[in-house]
């Protein structure tokens, strides 16, 4: 076989390289102890790039950490929604049941504090906005109910009742046009008759030029229409205008006559006169029992 | 001049010396750099047409690949491997060149496989037991690339 070109030509090389494996192949055999030292140094060496690695890892798992809150978040973020619109949902449902109960409540605690037998009753009707409407109650003279019996609400007296049929009653709330009331201012304590003039205004007639009356000033029943006892609080004054002999005094409602659930009716002719307790009756508001 | 103008030997001593490169820039990465050791010892190396400058590079490659990231406890064991290795494939190169690429690729990465299993034995006899990553298929499935840039790098045809 001829020498090869660039094989055999520099025999040197040769020899060097097999220096070069059997060299390495010692070094392999020999083990690892004689070669602490070049770790060590081979450690070193290698720093940088260690310091580079370490580096790229640190922002690799601060970056894992990022993407793996960020997913929690989210996961956490869909659960909250969807019990977010549980509750909204459970909220719309009880809603109105829970401003039924308050309203429940607030009627008890008035039918504690007045000294007379009233009765409960719940508007299934508002007619106002139609010509001589009223209220419609779910209540009538099965339950004893008769014409004339006063009607109050937490917030003031609603009116009296009109017209009985056997299960249902209606009423004439104050600010109709021909209702009639007897009031009287809470400062002056001067009498006159309310009656009705709009949606949730009344005027009291009757009062004489010479009394004083503010506008804010409170109007209470003043019994003498054998309809509502005294002292109930009909509504404030919102206008004072002189007019000939007399005043001609507004009165803003306090009841929300447009709102209303719940009412008490008053027993027929009540005492003009009722004291009511002078301490709270215990549990009132505390809910219906 | 470009490279690719250049001598057969200027453009494969370019080459071995980017691969020795990224086998130091991609220490971080150990799988990567295992594709670039390889394509060194086995496909870029035995290009050279001076034996003892192949040899050389193929221990630079293993000294390298072995003393960047790989804190073994006695390195020396890949250069050896490298060393011998390159010294095969430049003869099996020399005496039986391929004629085709499907053939020289085939060769490429059978010498792939005994690399990684002559690699594993030489350090585990050098440092003893160590874990063995997954370098060794990175390199398999990247042999198409880096043997088809060896063939289009060696010279036309070796003087046998």
């Amino acid at each position: 076989m001829a020498p090869r070109a660039g094989w055999r030509s520099t025999g040197w090389q040769g020899w060097i390289l097999v220096l070069l494996w059997l060299g390495h192949g010692l070094w392999v055999l020999t083990g690892r102890w004689p070669s602490l030292g070049l770790v060590k140094a081979l450690a070193v060496v290698s720093g940088p790039v260690l310091k580079i690695s370490a580096k790229w890892e640190t922002r690799g798992e601060a970056r894992r950490q990022i993407i793996q809150n960020l997913a929690s978040a989210e996961q956490e973020n869909a659960q909250l929604k969807t019990k977010v619109g549980v509750y909204e949902l459970q909220e719309a449902r009880e809603g109105p049941r829970r401003a039924e109960a308050e309203e429940a409540i607030r009627l008890l605690g008035l039918k504690r504090q007045l000294p007379l037998e009233t009765l409960a009753a719940r508007v299934i009707a508002n007619t106002r906005t139609a010509p001589f409407g009223g209220l419609v109650l779910d209540q009538g003279s099965d339950l004893g109910l008769q014409p004339d019996q006063g009607v109050i609400a937490p917030e003031g007296v609603v009116g009296r009742i009109w017209s009985v049929g056997s299960r249902q009653a209606s009423v004439l709330p104050l600010d109709a046009y021909n209702a009639s009331t007897g009031v009287m201012l809470a400062r002056s304590r001067a009498t006159g008759v309310l009656q009705g003039t709009g949606p949730g205004k009344a005027e009291i007639r009757y009062i004489s030029s010479q009394e004083g009356v503010q506008v804010g000033e409170a109007v209470y029943t003043s019994g003498l229409d054998r309809v509502f006892p005294r002292g109930l609080l009909v509504g404030f004054v919102s206008q004072v205008r002189p007019r000939d002999t007399e005043l001609k005094v507004e009165v803003a409602l306090s009841a929300p006559l447009d709102r209303l659930h719940l009412l008490l009716v008053l027993p027929a002719k009540p005492p003009i006169e009722v004291s009511p307790p002078s301490t709270p009756p215990v549990g009132a508001g505390k809910g219906l029992q | 001049m470009s490279v690719r103008n250049a001598p057969a030997s200027i453009r494969s001593s370019l080459v071995c010396f980017a691969a020795l490169l990224g086998i130091f820039v991609t220490a971080p990465w150990p799988p990567l750099q295992s594709v670039f050791h390889v394509a060194l010892v086995l496909g870029f190396a035995p290009l050279e047409s001076v034996p003892l400058v192949a040899g050389l590079w193929a221990v630079a490659a293993g000294w390298v690949a072995e003393v960047t990231l790989r804190m073994v406890p006695h390195p020396g064991g890949a250069a050896w491997v490298d060393l011998t290795l390159t010294l095969t494939v430049l003869f099996f190169n020399r005496f039986w060149p391929p004629d085709r690429r499907l053939i020289w690729w085939g060769r490429l990465a059978g010498f792939t496989l005994l690399h990684s299993l002559l690699l594993y034995l030489s350090m585990a006899l050098a440092s003893g037991s160590h874990p063995a990553g997954r370098g060794w298929l990175w390199a398999l499935l990247t042999s198409p690339f880096w043997a088809m840039l060896a063939w289009r790098v060696k010279p036309a045809a070796h003087p046998r």
